[in-house]
């Protein structure tokens, strides 16, 4: 390999993936708080929906695409240690790949959620690709799946019924600038 | 709801980004990361100013569809690819075309761009 990622780092990277990979579903979480009418009102409003969707959404149904708004972790939140995600992000960054970029997000909705709802979420890593050599510098694509559930009484038991999903990738890389500065 | 054809373009949509509109909807989304409400910081990560996040930019594409399709729209799904970073004072003008109908689902192929290039492309799926 001739780029800024020796054999040595990603056999750590590709040995590292295989673990946590490995962990599967997990990290399990419940939202901070029910699904509640004010957060979708300052959403609706930071977001300028039109009157005609303020309506519809203030009849208890929730935007479908808040589904991963409820589960942030909030001002000071950290992932727990166990996070597949977050674990697989340290290990890149004590690696040198510092640099991380948002590439693809994908979300599926099952149904809509309604106000009340208490939303739980769990992480798994699905994949870490690379190194691959890009614009931003080198680095290994890594993807995460996020699964939201809403868990319900019945008379049988606790019904666990999975509301939406996602997919979402980023690119952790060696910034391109560092290398620049450490070449002058 | 009315019957699509594939093809069929939705007008396009210019939205104004403002340092309030980032801000606002990086809170709206409980999105605390500082590169969202603070330039120094942003600039210090090597951005050119704060940035739209990415629950914004898939929320933005919600609305998009929503507006076109009408209110009652019934969202299967939203996949995007994130490309140039919407900064403030610049627009983010969406445009996009419905690229299949088939099984009861409309996939709305959808881009908003910016001065840069495009912020974001891809899929909105919607009940037909």
């Amino acid at each position: 390999m001739t780029g800024d990622i020796t054999d040595e780092v990603d056999a750590t990277v590709q040995a590292a993936a295989t673990e946590i990979i490995g962990w599967g579903e997990t990290a399990e979480r419940l939202a901070r708080d029910p699904v509640n009418q004010p957060r979708i009102d300052d959403w609706l409003e930071a977001m300028d929906f039109p009157e005609a969707s303020r309506q519809r959404f203030a009849a208890g149904e929730a935007p479908p695409s808040m589904a991963q708004v409820w589960t942030m972790y909030g001002l000071g939140g950290r992932a727990p240690e166990r996070d597949p995600l977050h674990a697989m992000m340290n290990i890149l960054t004590d690696l040198g790949l510092t640099g991380v970029l948002g590439t693809n997000c994908e979300q599926t909705y099952e149904r809509y959620l309604t106000v009340g709802e208490q939303v739980r979420v769990t992480t798994a890593l699905e994949s870490v690709v690379g190194p691959k050599r890009t614009g931003m510098g080198e680095g290994y694509f890594v993807t995460s799946r996020s699964t939201w559930y809403v868990d319900t009484l019945t008379p049988e038991g606790v019904a666990s019924e999975k509301v939406a999903s996602m997919h979402f990738r980023v690119l952790k890389f060696i910034p391109a600038v560092r290398r620049e500065e450490a070449a002058s | 709801m009315r019957a699509l054809s594939v093809g069929e373009r939705l007008p396009e949509l210019a939205l104004p980004i403002t340092p309030t509109m980032v801000v606002s909807t990086a809170l709206a989304t409980r999105d605390f990361q500082d590169v969202h409400h603070d330039r120094d910081r942003a600039q210090a990560a090597g951005s050119q100013d704060i940035f739209v996040n990415i629950l914004t930019s898939t929320a933005l594409c919600e609305r998009y569809v929503s507006e076109w399709a009408g209110a009652d729209v019934e969202l299967r799904g939203i996949a995007i690819r994130l490309g140039a970073p919407a900064y403030p004072y610049d627009t983010l003008t969406f445009s996009g075309s419905v690229a299949a109908v088939e099984d009861g689902v409309a996939t709305i192929a959808v881009t908003g761009a910016v001065s840069l290039g495009d912020h974001v492309t891809g899929t909105v799926r919607i009940a037909c």
